[in-house]
């Protein structure tokens, strides 16, 4: 075979793969797993009797001094040894962190992880009888299920629980193991599914609203604070992040008699190349108000093409949506005139007693972006799933899991309180934070409401999920 | 009236983007043609230009023009040392092996690209933003002349660079026939290094153009320039001129299917436009295998 002949074959054979992968449209970045940790730490499986020595920990004195522990909690201190009579509670990381499409968030939310849990352990950790360590079994898995499969399984042995799995795909990969090992794990995403115990057996512990209940909020605060409108569209990715939030915005439109114009599924420029579709569908679909659930460049692009071609209209975003890079772009006359974001709670500037912590954790510093104020909320609920685990004396696996099943998650002002025993219709939160791009402020991202509920994400019959990706 | 305003629409758009996925097609041509490898370290050397004009805009206050030519030289000094370090020692490897050596390359570049850019979309500073010209009853995007205009008058120089020139003409002899090149007392060494020098340039000023108008640019965005892959098979793998012709073919191709997406959603699903560039590539391997432009290949029996 002629050398050009092969180029050609190697070359077309590249671009079918590329073809297919457009085609897919499932922003998946698959790469080969690192290698397995080779040299674990031993796991012990004996109940720990470490002195109960730090004494600035709340729950100390409802703590037994006996707590039975299992997989996952050595006696040894942590490699940091914050509190060297301490043992330790190993928590694993799956997280996006170099090259999938979630890695600058997901980089940002293990910095706010991390940060919570070094202040956890500097109060005296947990039940002033364990640090918490985040470190050690910090994986990336590249927001790939098959390798945060593997991934998953690498760590299993030496974790008690999962403080991070990043992306509903790969933790959907995940959850029939985390079932059977009873691993629970905290997400980082908002899909409507795991705010339901037949979805997820309980076993992700999500914070703040989903999606589909963020679809219903923004609307209604476009509808009560900004502007009378008859009709909805929603430009968004695939699957449980687009879906979700279209689900949505699809059950306010009819909760509200508006017109749901339709649903433009696009992809990240790496696998759609400019966002040149999307701004043509808004534009052909003359709405009022568009929702979109996408990443942050896709939405500057998407607000900033629209409003130059004319489009007069409202846009709201998801979570995602938002990065203080966007500003930097030529879309931030558009994103400020035309933009709102949507939030589970503040931004890092927000004025709770969880964000004066973290502000303090960053000593005044801005983070890179808000995924580290994420990290930081989203860790509330395993320490106090640890917290009332320890105060049980049951700090195994399956003592933990318990717990966290009839917990009260206090956020420290940054989200409501939050009864984990109530599930789906009862428990799902349904406030938000509303925020407007302003170039004005530090944070580039003002908060104009908080703790806000609409009428009809207070209506909505919310028992089961908006959409099973 | 108005169909002409359509019609002018979509060629504007699709020949500004074609350019400049035939810009990206040509830094894959001179590096093939020059060491017959194919380049796939090109997506990484096309987003790492776009993060060097924005660090020179942002962070040196350099004027965006300046800032464009100084990426170009970092990045042709990139691509001329990645070819010293990286390619060099494969001369008389199979063009294969060398062609596996690029794609780790890529890894190290691509991962390098993510430690530089960090956690937050960049931008580079460009003019255009989503400007309109407006002719009358037409408009058109700014961004779209910007790119026809920078990157057909960057091939051209390329071109005339390597019709003209000395060292064009040395280049071309060595993309010709290596020994005998080598034999006429050019320096090959000199010549593949110089390939790849021009080639990242070529990509830095692609990474700019891609990263226009657009709401900022993450490393991922380098599989984008996975569009000049159809672009070289259509103009055939050793062709300059190729690559021009099939990249604005192309481009106008997927400018066309676009505005019939919403059309042609109910029928074939979303984003059929996507597909448009690799159904023209299989079509173009089925009916004429070395491409518009490239040299057919002669087999001896």
């Amino acid at each position: 075979m002629s050398k050009l002949t092969s180029w050609r074959r190697h070359a077309a054979t590249l671009s079918v793969v590329a073809l297919v992968l457009a085609a897919c449209g499932n922003g998946e970045d698959v790469d080969e797993p690192d290698a397995p940790d080779d040299d674990e730490e031993v796991v012990d499986d004996e109940p720990d009797d470490v002195d109960d020595e730090a004494d600035d920990a709340e729950e100390e004195d409802a703590a037994p001094e006996e707590i039975e522990t299992g997989l996952g909690i050595t006696e040894e201190p942590c490699p940091e040894e914050v509190n060297p009579d301490n043992g330790c509670i190993y928590l694993g990381i799956l997280s996006d962190l170099s090259e999938g499409p979630f890695a600058p968030l997901g980089v940002e939310v293990v910095a706010g992880q991390e940060d919570f849990w070094k202040r956890v352990n500097e109060d005296g950790g947990i039940a002033g009888q364990f640090d918490v360590n985040v470190t050690e079994y910090t994986r990336d898995t590249f927001y790939d299920p098959q390798t945060h499969s593997s991934e998953y399984r690498s760590i299993e042995p030496n974790i008690l629980a999962l403080a991070q799995t990043l992306g509903t795909p790969p933790t959907e990969a995940i959850l029939p193991d985390m079932d059977i090992d009873n691993v629970v794990g905290l997400p980082a995403g908002w899909w409507s599914g795991q705010q339901f115990r037949d979805q997820d057996q309980g076993l992700i512990l999500d914070s703040g609203y989903s999606y589909c209940m963020e679809a219903h909020l923004g609307l209604d605060y476009v509808a009560d604070e900004v502007m009378d409108f008859d009709s909805v569209f929603v430009v968004g990715f695939p699957g449980d992040y687009g879906g979700d939030f279209n689900a949505g915005a699809e059950a306010w439109a009819e909760a509200t008699g508006a017109e749901h114009l339709g649903f433009a599924e696009t992809g990240t420029n790496a696998l759609v190349g400019n966002q040149d579709a999307a701004v043509g569908a808004v534009l052909e679909s003359g709405a009022d108000v568009v929702g979109l659930a996408v990443g942050p460049a896709e939405a500057a692009e998407i607000v900033g093409g629209a409003v130059a071609e004319g489009f007069e209209g409202q846009f709201i975003g998801a979570v995602p949506t938002w990065n203080p890079g966007i500003m930097d772009s030529p879309a931030a006359p558009a994103l400020e005139a035309a933009f709102l974001h949507i939030g589970s709670w503040e931004p890092f500037d927000g004025d709770s007693d969880a964000h004066a912590a973290m502000q303090e954790a960053l000593d005044g510093e801005m983070p890179n972006n808000d995924g580290y104020t994420f990290g930081w909320i989203w860790s509330y609920p395993l320490l106090t799933g640890l917290q009332d685990a320890a105060a049980n004396g049951d700090l195994t696996r399956e003592g933990l899991r318990a717990a966290t099943d009839e917990m009260v998650v206090d956020y420290e002002g940054a989200l409501p309180d939050r009864d984990f025993s109530l599930d789906g219709d009862e428990g799902a939160p349904r406030v938000a934070t509303v925020n407007r791009p302003n170039s004005e402020v530090d944070s580039l991202l003002e908060t104009i409401a908080t703790d806000y509920t609409g009428e009809t994400a207070d209506a909505f019959d919310y028992t089961e999920p908006c959409i099973i990706p | 009236m108005e169909l002409l305003a359509v019609f002018l629409s979509v060629l504007v758009r699709g020949v500004g983007i074609g350019s400049t996925y035939a810009l990206l097609a040509v830094g894959f041509v001179i590096i093939y043609r020059a060491t017959d490898v194919v380049n796939f370290a090109q997506p990484a050397l096309m987003i790492l230009g776009a993060y060097f004009t924005a660090l020179y805009v942002h962070n040196a206050g350099v004027p965006f023009p300046l800032a464009v030519l100084a990426a170009m030289g970092t990045m042709a000094l990139i691509g001329a040392l990645t070819e010293r370090v990286a390619l060099r020692p494969m001369v008389g490897e199979p063009p294969f092996s060398a062609a596996m050596v690029t794609v780790g390359v890529f890894f190290a570049l691509f991962i390098l690209s993510f430690r530089l850019i960090g956690s937050n979309p960049i931008s580079t500073g460009e003019p255009w933003g989503f400007e309109r010209i407006i002719v009358g009853d037409l408009q058109f995007r700014q961004v779209d002349i910007a790119r026809t205009l920078i990157s057909l008058g960057a091939i051209g120089l390329t071109g005339l660079f390597l019709q003209r020139s000395k060292v064009g003409l040395a280049m071309r002899a060595t993309a010709m026939d290596q020994e005998t090149s080598l034999a006429q007392g050019v320096n090959v060494g000199r010549m593949f290094g110089l390939s790849w020098a021009i080639s990242g340039a070529l990509a830095a000023l692609a990474g700019v153009m891609i990263s226009a108008g657009s709401g900022g640019t993450v490393p991922l965005d380098a599989f984008i320039a996975l569009k000049a892959l159809p672009v070289i098979i259509l103009g055939g793998l050793d062709s300059i001129k190729g690559s021009v012709v099939a990249g604005l073919i192309i481009g106008v191709a997927e400018a066309t299917a676009l505005s019939f997406n919403s059309t042609l959603t109910p029928t074939v699903g979303e984003n059929v436009y996507l597909v448009v560039p690799y159904l023209i590539m299989m079509l173009a391997l089925m009916v004429r295998p070395y491409g518009l432009y490239g040299t057919p290949e002669v087999q001896r029996v």
